[in-house]
């Protein structure tokens, strides 16, 4: 385990250049970032890092994987309290796959839509984690969308 | 046990205030296999329909209290579903016509036999069950659809998601030695994913003209020799690329089949380029043509990574691509064998697999061999030179 007074973030997700694109971002402000590839890796991995917050995928080799994977956490020891933030793609349109907003029935703890608003993912990391201002990178750029 | 017997059989409901009918009625359901539940009254009656949820209620039309009319009525408010038959005076026949109106399914004037309820109530449940099993396709192909809608989107959104995601953290880089590579590389990657997209969109327009009959409707006499012949040499360079040697083995004789030129070139262009893609350095693709038990019968074979036992029986579905280290290195839309597959079956072919872990795969496809054309000028006698 890590002795590291830096925060760890777990990212789980299928998608390699997603992936690479927020690790380094997370990186340049400061967190170390672990990446797992699949649900499965991501639980292993999980209790090998002891991450302080996860950024998990809900579809990858299975449509709801990422579903499983989050209960598993859950039951693990020592991962049961862990935040677990819900990344996907499929909350903006898809049509018989809608996450509720309120999040009420799954047991997480923020959801954000693909793409990742960085801006938010920051602020919704650092307000639960900390860190963050160790950073190099400007969080908000002038141009907006 | 009786009990369980009778909570298997199907319940209907007899509402009649004539205790002799109430029996009757009620004899020729139980003999019918039904669990017959009688009731004297509309308003016990549709408290029973409520409970029991029954396939078919037979009611009296003419009763105190709730009329047989209204009972119709609140019993479809229930469920529409249910097979409501009216039982008659011959006085009220007017009434009859009014209750089939307001959706009873048929009605029996009293007296009545057995064999004529019996047909009437026969009649009423098969309609039912066609009704049933139309919804019920109805359903599932809604289902299919909109679940299908969902992974498209999904499979099309991935590769703008990474490209956006990569864009965005870009202009936050901060400019410099240290992050030029990764600016050159990332830039790359985001050109990469676009190509994915433009791919996965054109496989997605192929195989929407395949399925509407527009790649495969103008057919004309192919020799597939020479199909093939153009379709192997066509990738030639891309094997060599990838370091993969592409052999044929082509009959001398034209082996001709019906069939659009553009389809066939899709759908072999597919082949060849899969088993270039998912080969090893080295590696072979043989394409040979022959014909059996009169057929063409195709094969294209590599010395690749095989497909998995699991996946075999889906690799031709929409969006099923092979998962694993060795397979993580290639890209594909997941769309080439369904479009296969698809344009095969529009020319009364067939596409199977035969793969084997490690070692490799061959894909066959058979078509109907179409005998050469006989023309006007040819048709007098064998006079067709090659």
């Amino acid at each position: 385990m890590s002795s590291d007074a830096r925060r760890r973030i777990l990212i789980v997700d299928d998608d390699d250049d997603f992936a690479t694109a927020i690790k380094t971002f997370l990186e340049l402000h400061g967190y170390e970032v672990h990446r797992a590839a699949d649900s499965r890796a991501g639980v292993i991995m999980a209790q090998a890092v002891h991450p302080h917050l996860v950024l998990m995928d809900v579809i990858m080799e299975e449509r709801t994987a990422g579903f499983f994977a989050v209960q598993n956490l859950r039951h693990t020891p020592g991962l049961e309290q862990v935040p677990v933030f819900v990344v996907s793609s499929v909350y903006a349109a898809a049509p018989d796959f809608r996450i509720k907003p309120e999040k009420a029935w799954l047991a997480h703890d923020d959801f954000f839509s693909k793409p990742v608003d960085l801006t938010a993912l920051l602020k919704a990391i650092a307000g639960r984690i900390g860190g963050d201002g160790v950073g190099a990178l400007a969080p908000n750029p002038g141009k907006t969308k | 046990m009786s009990e369980e017997v009778t909570q298997e059989l199907e319940p209907v409901v007899v509402i009649d205030d004539d205790y002799a009918m109430r029996l009757s009625c009620s004899q020729i359901l139980q003999k019918m296999g039904f669990r017959v539940e009688v009731f004297e009254d509309g308003a016990r009656g549709l408290e029973g329909v409520a409970r029991l949820k029954p396939a078919l209620v037979v009611v009296d039309l003419k009763m105190p209290g709730i009329s047989g009319l209204e009972v119709v009525a609140r019993v479809h408010e229930l469920d529409p579903e249910i097979i409501v038959v009216v039982i008659t005076g011959f006085a009220t026949i007017g009434t009859a016509v009014d209750a089939m109106k307001s959706g009873a399914y048929d009605f029996v004037p009293k007296p009545f036999s057995p064999d004529e309820l019996r047909v009437i109530v026969n009649r009423g449940l098969e309609r039912r069950r066609l009704r049933q099993d139309a919804l019920r396709h109805e359903q599932e192909r809604e289902r299919l659809r909109r679940r299908f809608i969902t992974f498209v989107s999904h499979q099309l959104r991935t590769p703008v998601v990474a490209v956006h995601q990569y864009l965005d953290v870009l202009r936050r880089l901060p400019e410099g030695p240290d992050t030029a590579g990764m600016r050159a590389e990332w830039l790359e990657r985001c050109l990469t994913r676009t190509d994915e997209m433009q791919q996965l969109i054109r496989d997605w327009l192929t195989l929407a003209e395949v399925e509407g009959g527009g790649l495969t409707g103008e057919r004309t006499p192919q020799d597939l020799g020479q199909v093939l012949g153009a379709a192997a040499e066509r990738h030639r360079a891309y094997a060599a690329g990838e370091g993969v040697e592409v052999t044929r083995a082509l009959p001398s004789e034209p082996l001709c089949v019906l069939a659009d030129e553009t389809a066939l070139a899709v759908l072999f262009d597919n082949l060849i380029v899969n088993a270039i893609k998912y080969n090893r350095a080295g590696g072979r693709v043989a394409v040979t043509l022959e014909e059996r038990d009169g057929e063409a019968l195709v094969s294209v074979r590599d010395t690749g990574i095989g497909v998995p036992e699991e996946y075999r029986a889906s690799i031709f579905d929409e969006f099923v691509r092979v998962k694993g280290e060795s397979a993580k290195k290639t890209t594909g839309t997941g769309l080439g064998l369904p479009i296969c597959k698809r344009i095969a079956g529009e020319l009364g072919g067939v596409i199977e697999l035969e793969s084997e872990l490690g070692t490799g795969s061959t894909f066959r496809v058979r078509l109907p061999l179409r005998a050469p054309v006989q023309t006007a000028d040819t048709a007098g006698g064998d006079t067709r030179e090659q």
